[in-house]
Order: C-alpha cells, then structure tokens, then sequence
C-alpha cells in the first residue's frame, strides 16, 4: 500500500470535530454556532476551539451580528476552506481506491 | 488500524453533508406525487369540463393543498426513517424560501379567479411564474437541478403568456387543464423521474 496519500492528509481537518463541521459546512452556504452545537452535539467550548482553530488557518470565517436583540455567530467555509476539504475528500477516495481488491 | 477507516471517514462526512443540506433523497418520490396529482387533476377538469375560472381555480387550488401535505408527509417520513430532525435547519431555509412566491402566486390566482379578472389561461400564467420563483429561490438551498427546474418554469410561464395573445387573436378555445396537466403533471413526473434514477446510480456507485 502506498502511503503517500494519508502522508498528505491535512492534520487540521482530520481531526473528527473539524472534520464534522467542514463536512457541515461545505453543504450549506452559512450555519450558525447553535445549529452547529446541536448537530454535532458538542459543547460551546469544544465547539469554540475547533472554530478558533479553523478560522485562524483561514478555513472558515465568522460573522458576528443580532438577530431579535441577541447576538448570532454564523460560520461559513471560505474558499480556502472549500478547496482544502476537495482535497481531503479527493486523498480519502484515492486511500479507498487503493485499499480495494483488485 | 482499521483499513476501511477512510471509506467509513467519507461516509460520515456523506452522511453530515446530507444532514446539513436538504432531503435530496426525499425529492424523487416528492415529484413523482406531484406529478401523479397534476395529471390527475388535469384529467378530472378535462372529463368533468371545469372550465368556468372559478371550477378551474378551485380544482388546482385543491390539488395544491393535497401536493403540499403530501410533499411535508413524504419529507417528515424520511426524517424519522433517517432519526433526524424533520424541522432541520436546511428544510426551514427551504420553506422561507418556497413561502413568499407560493403565497404571492395563491393570493394573486385566489383574487384574479373570484373577482373575475383572468381566465384559466392566464390563471395558469400566474401560478407557473410564482411557483418556478419559489423552486429557483428554494434551489439555493438544494440540488442544482432544482433551480434549472424552477427556471423552465418561469420560462414555459412566459411561453403560456405569448400562446395567450396568439389564441386571443385567432379566437381559438382551448381548455387550460391541457396546459396545466403537462406543465405540473408531465414535468414534474419527469423530473422525478430523473432523480429516482439518478439516485438509485449514486447508490450504486
């Protein structure tokens, strides 16, 4: 089996958190941190910090605004963001492919 | 390690993707009811001659209602085949979306119909250009195909409206549950269709 591909994974999105909320993300054009927390359900800390780490690679970026006088955080994947999950997903099937009978 | 883990990776990520988008899966049984109901409905104006704007407005409007709580029966059982959340963020986006130009096109058929205004061809002008607005404006939040298909809508709505002013100055009758029976009957059998083909393929693969 040749290792190069899951050598060349992104570390950042393979984590299982991150990777959930790029997955969320990439099929929505925005979600906010609540509809976030509860589909994954997550905490607000734990969400907070894969958030954190995320936008500070430039993956994602979020709003802050109100909404009926409270506050709403929206997260929507950035264009670095979309083409380095492709990418993930392009590796993973490229791992699949070659990890099936022949 | 496990060597399926990326297969089992890329079905979690198609699984919260799905999650976080619309019930794409629900979309080919959705169409091909509402295709049964337009033909349906289009069948029953032609043999039972609905022709006056008032028999038409009501007949349409009623097959409407029942194609709306069938589409929200069809959509909520598949939330709860798949144990998900049928009021999920993406299908209120979808709704807000679907709302407005839905309701616009009723109340503007409701008025022009009883207080005689329009005619059933012009009736049909009317719901074909608000219902292929709310499927474009839904398609935002959905497959692509969705808004190609609210955009032949509102193309065929402009068709209808130039096939109007020909038979109005050639003075020929034609029966408006034709048109209406293809455009919501024979479409969107069609487009069903299409997905449920489609989808079985992507199941497959």
């Amino acid at each position: 089996m040749n290792p190069e591909p899951f050598l060349q994974l992104d570390r950042l999105i393979h984590e299982k958190g991150r990777l959930a909320i790029m997955s969320m993300l990439a099929a929505s054009p925005e979600l906010s941190f609540t509809e976030l927390r509860d589909a994954l359900e997550m905490t607000d800390g734990n969400l907070t910090t894969h958030i954190k780490a995320l936008q500070q690679e430039g993956y994602i970026s979020v709003a802050k605004s109100f909404q009926n006088n409270r506050p709403l955080t929206t997260c929507s994947l950035t264009t670095a963001g979309r083409k380095a999950f492709a990418e993930y997903i392009g590796l993973l099937e490229k791992i699949v492919r070659q990890n099936k009978p022949k | 390690m496990n060597p399926n883990w990326a297969e089992e990776n890329l079905q979690t990520i198609r699984t919260l993707m799905e999650r976080s988008a619309v019930y794409r899966r629900a979309l080919a049984p959705i169409m091909l009811s509402a295709g049964v109901l337009g033909l349906a409905a289009g069948i029953v104006g032609l043999l039972f001659h609905l022709d006056s704007v008032h028999a038409f407005a009501v007949l349409w409007l009623f097959a409407a209602a029942i194609a709306v709580a069938g589409t929200f029966l069809i959509a909520r059982r598949q939330a709860l085949k798949d144990r998900e959340n049928f009021w999920s963020p993406p299908t209120r986006r979808v709704g807000q979306a679907l709302l407005p130009p839905l309701f616009a096109g009723m109340f503007l058929g409701l008025i022009f119909a009883f207080v005689g205004l329009a005619n059933p061809v012009v009736l049909t002008f009317i719901w074909l250009l608000f219902y292929g607005c709310a499927l474009h404006s839904a398609g935002f939040f959905m497959s692509r195909g969705m808004k190609l298909f609210g955009l032949i809508f509102i193309v065929l709505s402009c068709a209808t409206l130039c096939f109007l002013v020909f038979i109005l100055s050639q003075n020929i009758e034609i029966s408006a549950h034709w048109l209406m029976g293809f455009f919501f009957g024979v479409l969107h059998l069609a487009y069903g269709a299409y997905l449920y083909l489609t989808e079985k393929k992507n199941l497959v693969a």
